[in-house]
């Protein structure tokens, strides 16, 4: 991913140098490796469906229902495990995966039948995939004693580690999942017609079908795309917290979306960074981990996150008006 | 027959929803009989009526300029935070009793303009999408609530404000004729006055209505002035009913007032819907929330029927739209034809 940086992914790196020195200066304790190792820990899953999410909004739409999938394609894959005695961690992220991917399909026909705003379809379908996970499949939270023992070595495996004189810091195996999804997400986004079509559609959807796209076609991959991060992710999930609930993940949906608009992302869609998408997280979890470190409670989190968010969203769409009212383009 | 038929048709979407609730009102009547239809059910009905309403004006009234506005629940409860710090003496600034109480109300109304305004300049003056907007402006809202409480609840208010919750005014609650009140209000301005035309307007077409020298931006922060004030009442409501407040209230309230507002017949795209219809949709949810209330469904089956409902009637709407449009293209065709053989 070497492209130059713009000016706005420049601003955010500076924003989060500018506070990441703040921090240190503050309390030392921040510049110890084990800390950094835990940002990107805790963030690891986070960034798998803001990557998917990313790919949402550039077509132009908007999925509020990724963490029902997550939790919907974990829970019934690790649920089959448990009852089947499968201990085998590649069964448990297909499985997931698949489940993403059907339950994305679902999102993607309705989108595109009822013509209707993305956002209220699949605040929808949210709860109509956790209801009928909770109620027809199970409600049960399972303890780190019954899960497959393979997600547990998942959870707590290590690439490599670090030994200091206060013991020693691993980086997390959870890596591997969001560089795969990173880098999957390029490819698709830059390298292939498909990607194009993507941008296209985000941009003006009638050019687009005009310049022989499908936008029926392109809407099913996205969501289905997204569908399969989300069921990734959950087995990711699951791995860290080293346990099974029916009710985590659904409800932080909207931290992501405003992780990726942080990063640059047009809601609108046609545009958006994978880079800045990185950055936008990271910002979000550096504030979550690092709140009490300058001696804030952690009850202050929201307040920052909503004030960069608003700052994000109104930089980025003032400049976007000011360019098209000098074209003299109206979109309101 | 025809006179009906016609009056039907005219507004064939309120007519299905008018039908759609008394089939609910009946098949209620009959399996719950007199718990149901209790006069002391009817009652606790009302008592709950006026805060999910309120909510459900506020969505109304956003998604009729196709825009929507997720704050309204961070909004009301940072509203009832401010309104309990000034209740139970905190803000109070020596003012006791009833001057008390006139300053908590005054506070609150005044804040929740505030925040109703700080929305509509971000989506007036920047040309955010409002839903992005309105996300941050939720979380920004709701982070002041949680760094002036720490995520606690607000409680020891001053009893003379609960006794207004309480409140029973010929035999209904006071709440709930305010409720009323103001559904009236709006209902009147949106149907017959010019700012309500101005709003059909601007809601079906903003660019159109732009260059038809209606002021977008002043209608955009007009809209979403009301929308937080409306939000700021259902805040005084639930801190006079529940006689605390606390951030993450009511967090399921977006999608029951989302569905209210699609039943009702709201655009989310804009420009199109009444009152009236989202009145008779309120009434609709509440019955069924009783009911499910009575049954003892679990949180999870009720989000899986709410679940469903949206879709469903999304899908009902669609439905109907295309089959109300293939008829009238019907319509022409035999006129056009019948035109030419002549």
């Amino acid at each position: 991913m070497k492209k130059k940086l713009d000016q706005y992914q420049k601003m955010l790196m500076v924003i989060i140098i500018i506070y990441s020195v703040f921090v240190a200066l503050k309390n030392p304790q921040f510049l110890k490796v084990q800390t950094v190792f835990d940002i990107i820990k805790t963030s690891s899953t986070t960034m798998i469906v803001a990557f998917g999410l990313l790919v949402v909004m550039i077509s132009g739409g908007i999925d509020v229902s990724f963490m029902a999938i997550a939790l919907f394609g974990s829970y019934t894959s690790l649920y089959t495990m448990i009852k089947t005695g499968i201990n085998n961690l590649a069964f448990a992220f297909a499985l997931s995966a698949f489940i993403g991917v059907c339950l994305g399909l679902i999102n993607a026909l309705l989108i595109n039948w009822l013509k209707l705003p993305p956002f209220i379809i699949t605040l929808g379908t949210q709860n109509l995939f956790h209801g009928i996970m909770t109620t027809f499949i199970s409600d049960k939270s399972f303890g780190s004693g019954v899960l497959p023992t393979c997600l547990h070595q998942f959870g707590q495996g290590t690439l490599f580690k670090i030994y200091t004189e206060n013991g020693s810091a691993g980086l997390t195996v959870s890596l591997i999942p969001v560089l795969i999804a990173g880098i999957l997400t390029y490819l698709i986004l830059y390298k292939t017609m498909l990607g194009r079509g993507i941008v296209a559609i985000g941009n003006n959807e009638e050019s687009a079908r005009r310049a022989g796209f499908n936008p029926f076609i392109i809407r099913l991959f996205v969501y289905g795309y997204s569908g399969a991060l989300a069921g990734m992710m959950g087995i990711v999930y699951a791995a860290q917290v080293n346990a099974l609930y029916p009710n985590k993940m659904v409800g932080d949906e909207l931290m992501i979306v405003a992780a990726v608009v942080i990063g640059g992302t047009k809601i609108t869609g046609g545009q958006g960074k994978i880079f800045g998408s990185v950055l936008g997280v990271l910002i979000i979890y550096l504030l979550n981990s690092t709140l009490i470190l300058i001696g804030l409670s952690s009850s202050w989190n929201n307040l920052f996150v909503g004030a960069i968010l608003v700052i994000a969203v109104a930089v980025t769409s003032y400049q976007e008006r000011v360019k098209n009212r000098n074209h003299l383009i109206f979109t309101e | 027959m025809d006179k009906i038929k016609k009056i039907l048709g005219k507004d064939l979407e309120l007519s299905i929803l008018v039908g759609i609730t008394l089939v609910v009102l009946i098949a209620a009547a009959a399996a719950f009989g007199g718990s149901m239809y209790s006069g002391r059910n009817i009652q606790s009905m009302a008592f709950q009526i006026p805060e999910f309403g309120f909510f459900a004006l506020a969505m109304m009234l956003s998604n009729m300029v196709g825009g929507i506005d997720l704050s309204i629940i961070a909004n009301a409860n940072t509203v009832a935070i401010f309104t309990a710090y000034i209740l139970n003496g905190t803000w109070s600034f020596g003012t006791e009793g009833a001057a008390r109480v006139l300053l908590a109300v005054t506070a609150a109304i005044i804040t929740s303009l505030a925040f109703g305004v700080f929305n509509g300049f971000i989506i007036a003056k920047t040309s955010a999408p409002s839903l992005i907007a309105t996300l941050g402006t939720m979380t920004f809202i709701q982070g002041i609530g949680m760094a002036l409480t720490g995520g606690s609840s607000v409680g020891n208010i001053d009893p003379a404000f609960a006794e207004f919750g309480k409140a029973v005014f010929l035999g209904l609650p006071v709440i709930f004729w305010i409720f009323l009140a103001a559904s009236v209000i709006l209902g009147v301005i949106i149907s017959f006055t010019g700012l309500g035309r101005k709003l059909y307007l601007y809601g079906g077409n903003p660019v159109a209505a732009r260059f038809s020298a209606i002021n977008n931006e002043k209608m955009s922060i007009l809209v979403f002035m009301t929308t937080g004030l409306l939000a700021g009442m259902a805040g005084l409501i639930i801190l006079s009913r529940v006689n605390s407040a606390k951030v993450g209230y009511g967090d399921s309230y977006l999608l029951q007032t989302m569905i209210v507002c699609v039943i009702g017949g709201i655009s989310p795209n804009g420009g199109k819907g009444k009152v009236q219809g989202v009145i008779i949709a309120i009434i609709l949810m509440q019955v069924m929330s009783s009911a499910f209330t009575i049954m003892s469904l679990s949180p999870y089956t009720k989000k899986l029927i709410w679940g469903i409902m949206l879709i469903a009637v999304l899908g009902l709407n669609f439905a109907v739209t295309a089959y109300s449009q293939h008829k009238t293209l019907k319509q022409s065709m035999k006129n056009l034809q019948g035109a030419l053989q002549k």
